[in-house]
């Protein structure tokens, strides 16, 4: 389909735009203000003043899921709070992300064998992207979750997968 | 009062099924019958000299020949406590499907008791007759079982969310990356904390500033003329 292949842009510029919505979303992931157990104490001192998660854009917690494009799930989640989980992160809007925090959500933690109630891990209920382990982590490791996702969050692309998908769907009508 | 003087004035106060007082625990405890836990507490409550007006925990426990409902009450007004104890036998063969024992709410003598009951129902399976309201507190509604009994079998999953473990896990080592930090591996018998050693035991330099370690400590005429030139 010559006229098709024509008004397909070049994908080097487009990787180029792409870079730059990158980088505006890895410098404004919002997270959503939420906290369950003990990690989340360990939390709002990531935000606070001494490790100030704001240098990296995080430090805006919003009040509501449909704000926010990060959910933080710090401490224990048991069968009660797990369809509450789920449900937030139903109300994210694309594109949202997942950092499983402590040892309890990454994988049950010291409930583990004993823990009647517990989800052994969240990613059983939602898709996690980053893991953080510790109990609880010290702010330093999750900043450095923070950091992981940034990487994360710039390497995705927005249009150049559209022209690819586009290109590759062109090749096979020819 | 200590206990042995609250239990002798409990006992002769005319409530019925007021059992000894056992004293060789850290808190001695009173074993009462079930029918006379209430009128117990009331008795106690409203005494003046007892005045034992808060009920500060109520807890249970699952032995192998009975479950016991504690009862913990002080008096802020007079600063003494006292235990009281409900068994209820476990029939022959009795598991937590079968046998839920039958205790009378105190909810009513204090108000505090309300949710510690059903907190007692939601994980031991204690039925707290006359109780206003007595559902699961922690667990969700439609749990199945009372998890704090020794023969309770743990779920796999309720309502559709897992609660095993994964079979295999996520993520699985790299053999290729190099190993993680393993850190000084404790000897055996060794304390887990070296104390540090007291501050009197450690010589003082000029000027009565400890000595770190690997410093010569100042010999007692050098210190006494640093303090004299100061």
């Amino acid at each position: 389909m010559g006229v098709m292949n024509n008004s397909l842009p070049d994908i080097g510029p487009v990787r180029a735009v792409d870079s730059a919505i990158g980088w505006g979303r890895k410098s404004s992931i919002w997270p959503m203000t939420f906290g369950i157990a003990c990690c989340a104490i360990e939390m709002m001192a990531v935000y606070a003043a001494t490790f100030d998660l704001d240098r990296f854009g995080a430090g805006v917690p919003r009040a509501t899921p449909r704000q926010s494009d990060l959910i933080i799930v710090p401490g224990t989640v048991n069968a009660k709070m797990a369809v509450r989980v789920r449900r937030l992160y139903d109300q994210m809007a694309e594109p949202r992300y997942v950092i499983a925090m402590g040892a309890c959500v990454c994988g049950g933690g010291p409930y583990v064998k004993w823990g009647y109630n517990t989800v052994k891990g969240v990613h059983k209920v939602i898709p996690v992207d980053i893991f953080v382990p510790g109990c609880p982590p010290r702010p330093e490791a999750l900043m450095d979750g923070i950091l992981k996702l940034r990487e994360k969050v710039s390497r995705e692309e927005v249009f150049a997968r559209r022209v690819r998908t586009a290109r590759e769907l062109d090749a096979r009508s020819i | 009062m200590d206990e042995a003087a609250l239990h002798a004035r409990l006992a002769a106060s005319g409530v019925p099924g007021i059992g000894a007082l056992d004293r060789s625990v850290k808190d001695p405890f009173v074993v009462v019958e079930p029918t006379s836990i209430v009128p117990a507490l009331t008795w106690l409550r409203d005494d003046p000299a007892c005045r034992l007006e808060m009920l500060h925990n109520l807890t249970a426990v699952e032995r192998p020949e009975a479950i016991e409902v504690v009862y913990h009450v002080c008096s802020l007004a007079h600063h003494h406590a006292l235990v009281l104890k409900v068994r209820c036998p476990r029939p022959e063969g009795g598991t937590h499907e079968t046998w839920l024992p039958e205790v009378p709410s105190v909810a009513g003598v204090h108000p505090a008791a309300n949710w510690h009951e059903r907190e007692q129902w939601d994980l031991l399976g204690v039925r707290f007759t006359g109780h206003p309201d007595l559902r699961r507190i922690l667990l969700p509604e439609e749990w199945i079982g009372h998890p704090l009994r020794k023969d309770y079998v743990y779920p796999t999953e309720h309502g559709g969310i897992p609660l095993e473990l994964d079979a295999v896990p996520l993520y699985e080592r790299d053999p290729a990356s190099p190993p993680p930090p393993s850190g000084r591996v404790r000897k055996a018998g060794e304390p887990l904390f070296q104390p540090p050693a007291p501050f009197s035991s450690r010589p003082l330099a000029s000027g009565g500033r400890t000595v770190e370690p690997g410093e010569a400590p100042a010999g007692g005429d050098g210190a006494g003329a640093g303090g004299g030139e100061h």
